[in-house]
């Protein structure tokens, strides 16, 4: 049995190691049956699969995805992106989706946070309800807020009108130009519970007594908040809001539900676009490609992210 | 005499202005209470009226005959309604359970791995799992469709359990070794002294200790793949094999006007997500603070 042999206890330091990398990755055998398993899942769906695509963005298929009969043709998918109108629309829809979903959805579930970090009546009960949203499936929550923006029978729609606020009902996702924002609504609805558990789970750590010196120094409530809370919760921040911004870049079933990118591309964004190319017009290469530039943008942002992991490390001095 | 004066004020300013803070956050949590349950409580009162009662403008607020029948429809095994959705639900859970054991298998060594031993590429191989969070499904859908195809998993089970698990994998690697770091070497140690061999140390000692990340791992899991869509979308086609976020999509397509119905179905697929979450998100909480947070 491998597992007997770890020999995790002795610092590696303290043995003598002349050899190469070689020598060192055989002493260590025994420690890579332990993370064999994960990552041979992950090369099978996750190398593999990268690699395909950037081979069948150099290429056109003929639908039906027949990939024998398929024909070389060098960077003819990704002039074809660049050219087209459509990339821009959905370009700019990415860009006001992810910013405008990440940055309030991370405004709304800090202040939570900060709301419940003081202990009341109740503060359980309330933490729970405002994290359900983010718990129910996304398909769910699309069909819910489909039936309150309906354009005949939805509620807030009623109540628009019921106010006197507007003649007859909005068309909120079935017009150019409130379907964005809309959707977006909807997002951040089941977004901002996951900013609040990372920054309720960060409040945790910020030290007592500096605020309370703080406190004994003068310092207001917002003066401790932006001098001592904030600063300390940084990493967490970081971290927080570069997950949001994937997540929100990579989202696909509230638009793809309730809008299928629709009116007139108003609601596509980049991910249910490249779907689109791919299982609805077979476009399989133009598909590959845009899904490469995805990634090159993903692993910039990747990049941050794992700086701003490995700082938390660094801070704590642990690694 | 004059400087007592001036303290009293200046702690009464002190304490108005804390209360404005705090009533501040109190007006802002009910708002946010509104924006979070109103549209849940929508969904439940619109899944007890009928089809009818439904079509109305202006809506009715609460329904005048409050009824169960949706939900009837949806669990009688004897209606294709019925049938249909009591299978996808099924499927739903046979996913899920599988790759949340699976998960669990798999992440628990690699979590255990990453924390206790340095060897050479450890760190590159924890960041390179922790990357595959940054990569949205549509980049690895074609790729795996054509695999799945080629090795004839399309229209199977195992095609999506093998894909979930990559999905909970990275995070539940974070969360555990963000555990295990933080229970002490020595216990092992002390256990292996008396006589304990490391697997018996790892069973004995540190897997009781890690339980609270097992169970949040777990629970992050099976919420992913009881509510993944866009792989249960595209690699499933028969109807019997849906799993209930694609099922209930395709069941609806076609009769999209029973919002009453559509509403009773989110409800029933939202229960025991939710219910689980909210029985274990002690847990979940706490693996946060301890995986993600303070490491």
């Amino acid at each position: 049995m491998t597992i007997l042999t770890g020999k995790a206890e002795v610092p590696r330091r303290l043995r003598p190691h002349r050899s190469g990398v070689l020598r060192k990755v055989w002493e260590h055998r025994a420690d890579y049956a332990y993370v064999l398993p994960a990552i041979a899942v992950m090369l099978i769906v996750i190398a593999y699969p990268i690699y395909y695509t950037i081979e069948l963005s150099f290429f056109n298929t003929p639908p039906g995805l027949q990939l024998r009969d398929k024909i070389f043709v060098g960077l003819d998918n990704y002039t074809a992106i660049l050219k087209s109108p459509v990339f821009w629309t959905v370009t700019s829809n990415t860009l006001i989706w992810t910013a405008g979903s990440t940055f309030i959805a991370f405004v709304l579930g800090f202040a939570c946070a900060l709301a419940l970090h003081r202990d009341f009546a109740g503060r359980a009960i309330l933490r729970a309800i405002l994290i359900i949203p983010w718990v129910i499936s996304a398909v769910a929550a699309s069909y819910i807020w489909k039936w309150i923006y309906h354009s005949d029978f939805g509620i807030i729609g009623s109540v628009l009108v019921g106010l006197g606020l507007s003649d007859r009902p909005p068309n909120f996702i079935d017009s150019v130009s409130t379907v964005l924002p809309s959707l977006i609504v909807v997002n951040i609805w089941r977004e901002f519970p996951f900013a609040m558990i990372m920054m309720m789970a960060g409040l945790q750590t910020v030290p007592d007594q500096l605020l309370r010196a703080a406190k004994v120094d003068g310092a207001n409530a917002w003066q401790r908040f932006w001098h001592v809370t904030f600063p300390h919760l940084r990493n967490v921040s970081t971290v927080t809001v570069l997950l949001l911004a994937v997540a929100n870049f990579n989202s696909f079933i509230i638009p793809w539900i309730m809008t299928g990118g629709g009116p007139s591309n108003a609601s596509h964004i980049w991910i249910t676009h490249i779907y689109e190319l791919a299982f609805g017009r077979q476009r399989w290469g133009v598909a590959s490609a845009y899904s490469v530039l995805l990634f090159l943008i993903l692993m910039s942002l990747g990049y941050f992210y794992v700086r701003a992991l490995s700082g938390n490390d660094q801070k704590d001095g642990s690694q | 005499m004059s400087t007592i004066v001036e303290t009293a004020q200046g702690q009464a300013r002190r304490r108005m202005r804390i209360d404005g803070w705090r009533w501040g956050g109190r007006i802002f949590l009910v708002f946010m209470l509104l924006y979070t349950a109103l549209p849940m409580i929508w969904m439940l009162i619109t899944s007890i009226k009928s089809g009818f009662a439904a079509m109305q403008f202006p809506p009715q607020w609460w329904p005048d005959q409050p009824t169960l029948a949706s939900y009837q429809k949806l669990l009688d095994p004897q209606n294709s309604v019925g049938q249909d959705f009591l299978r996808f639900f099924w499927n739903s859970l046979f996913v899920s359970t599988a790759t949340t054991i699976l998960s669990v298998i798999v992440a628990v060594p690699a979590a255990y791995a990453f924390s206790r031993f340095t060897f050479p590429g450890r760190n590159f191989l924890f960041f390179a799992v922790l990357l595959r969070n940054m990569f949205p499904a549509v980049i690895f859908l074609v790729p795996l469709f054509i695999l799945m195809r080629a090795i004839g998993l399309v229209n199977t089970h195992s095609s999506l359990i093998l894909t979930y698990l990559t999905f909970g994998l990275p995070l539940a690697i974070w969360l555990l070794k963000g555990f295990y770091d933080n229970i002490p070497v020595q216990l092992e140690q002390a256990a292996r002294i008396d006589g304990a061999t490391r697997l018996q140390a790892f069973l004995l000692i540190v897997m009781p200790l890690s339980a609270p990340g097992i169970i949040a791992t777990a629970i992050y899991s099976f919420i992913g793949a009881w509510n993944e869509y866009i792989y249960a979308y595209t690699f499933l086609s028969k109807n019997d094999q849906l799993t209930l976020p694609v099922g209930i999509q395709r069941f609806f397509s076609e009769n999209t006007t029973d919002f009453p119905g559509l509403m009773a179905a989110s409800f029933m697929m939202s229960v025991p997500v939710v219910v689980l979450f909210l029985v274990l998100q002690r847990y979940f909480v706490r693996a946060l603070t301890e995986g993600a947070v303070e490491h």
